[in-house]
């Protein structure tokens, strides 16, 4: 070891002092930003847990009653059919909801994973509607709701009105919409669905006469995961991914999602899509050429 | 580019990635692709986001840029590469509305996310073309990084 002064030690220490500071204050600014990192991770899983107690409801509850039904079927007399045609009724109900609920959590996870596309095709909105309230008749009947039908185009005489969109998406779209509405409608109420259309643009609104939201909570029911009534008294069920997933379908479709509402008087939710111009055909296969013309960067 | 690859047209706010070779094509505005390659392996991915960051109410998609960039990110390293071996060419972010008016800049911010988010992993940024006025056509070979690149003129959307 060479000899060195006291100058050169105390220089030498102080280097080290200061990285040694350096290193600290890194370490401080690191850990502020794991806690910031934990806080924001701790959010996300509360929202998490409660969805997935939403969600084991939203299954387990059907699954039961559908065990339980068929199983009390198995041991019904066989000249006894009126009990077992309701039972079949109900397992019927239990299980469309079910698949409702089911292709929504799917589908949120196939937005989440970026994987949704437009798959575009002719459709006929009036039967596609008509469809929707017929699969959900069943549950409008059983709170007394009637679901009125609006249809508000002309187009021609004894021809169908085609509106090129994706079905499956404006489908589950409007049985978010209908579900929601008969959710929070009163007892022996209505429900009313018109439909426009004007230059290219399909608007179709949703009438209920129930609870109404606030000005205070129309914005935040888009959130995911967020509904108004949740908590351990809430009345109605529900994994608060419908409207999220309305607003990232109408995303996908260019569309857009109003809503008007009094708090107690009912709401009106009124989607507008305009017409697909199919991009995809636009600019596969031939659209190529474009690209080999020469001026054309090369990365 | 051999016109018998398989071809994925890349829609706003989704993501793609394949072991197979394939020509992702996209069409930005104010939008933003990122495109991973691994020379190693020599496959490839795409994104294609429009906002910068979630905003903590959507879904959790790939429609921000935050998100959008860690799925990918995730995405490349399931399929087998290695972080660092990982290339990223970045494009479009254009301000296709008269700069004056758009006084959100999206185009800038989300530039800005990808740059950050990219330095942050220790991905480099071997090339890019962002910004302008103009929207871009994008075709990107999964097999070679290779990118083609095309500005579109306003009138053409």
């Amino acid at each position: 070891m060479a000899n060195i002064s006291d100058k050169q030690l105390m220089k030498e220490l102080k280097i080290k002092l200061d990285e040694r500071s350096k290193l600290e204050n890194e370490v401080k600014m690191l850990s502020g930003e794991l806690q910031i990192v934990t806080q924001r991770f701790k959010e996300s899983e509360s929202m998490k847990s409660h969805f997935i107690s939403n969600i084991s409801n939203e299954i387990i509850n059907p699954f039961t009653s559908i065990l339980g039904l068929s199983k009390s079927i198995l041991s019904v007399q066989k000249n006894d059919w009126k009990k077992v045609v309701s039972m079949v009724a109900l397992i019927h109900s239990e299980a469309f909801n079910l698949d409702f609920q089911l292709r929504n959590i799917f589908v949120a996870a196939k937005i989440e994973a970026g994987e949704i596309m437009p798959n575009i095709a002719k459709v006929s909105v009036k039967s596609l509607i008509q469809s929707i309230i017929d699969s959900f008749n069943l549950v409008a009947r059983k709170m007394g709701i009637e679901v009125e039908f609006h249809f508000n185009i002309e187009y021609g005489f004894g021809k169908n009105f085609y509106f090129k969109t994706d079905s499956e998406k404006l489908k589950l779209i409007l049985s978010n919409l209908l579900n929601n509405a008969l959710k929070y409608s009163y007892k022996d109420s209505k429900v009313i669905i018109k439909v426009n259309y004007d230059e290219d643009v399909l608007s179709i609104c949703v009438q209920d006469f129930g609870t109404g939201i606030s000005e205070k909570n129309q914005q935040i029911i888009f959130e995911r995961f967020k509904r108004l009534d949740s908590g351990i008294n809430s009345i109605n069920r529900g994994h608060g991914l419908g409207l999220s997933i309305i607003k990232s379908l109408l995303d996908v479709l260019d569309g857009t999602i109003e809503i008007d509402s009094t708090k107690g008087e009912g709401s009106t939710f009124t989607i507008k899509i305009p017409e697909s111009r199919n991009i995809v055909d636009s600019f596969s296969g031939d659209g190529n050429d474009l690209f080999f013309d020469g001026d054309d960067e090369i990365f | 580019m051999d016109q018998n690859f398989l071809q994925h047209f890349l829609y706003p706010s989704t993501l793609f990635a394949s072991k197979e070779p394939y020509v992702i094509k996209t069409i930005l505005g104010s939008c933003i692709a990122v495109c991973f390659y691994d020379p190693v392996l020599r496959i490839g991915g795409m994104n294609h986001y429009m906002l910068p960051n979630w905003n903590g109410n959507d879904l959790l998609s790939p429609k921000y840029g935050n998100v959008a960039i860690e799925k990918l990110t995730e995405k490349m390293l399931m399929l087998g590469s290695k972080k660092e071996n990982l290339t990223a060419k970045v494009f479009g972010g254009g301000d296709l509305l008269s700069p004056d008016k758009s006084s959100m800049h999206i185009g800038e911010r989300n530039i800005r996310v990808a740059e950050m988010m990219l330095t942050e992993y220790k991905i480099p940024i071997i090339a890019s073309s962002t910004g302008g006025t103009k929207g871009r056509k994008i075709l990107f070979d999964s097999r070679t990084g290779e990118v083609r690149h095309k500005f579109l003129n306003r009138s053409e959307r």
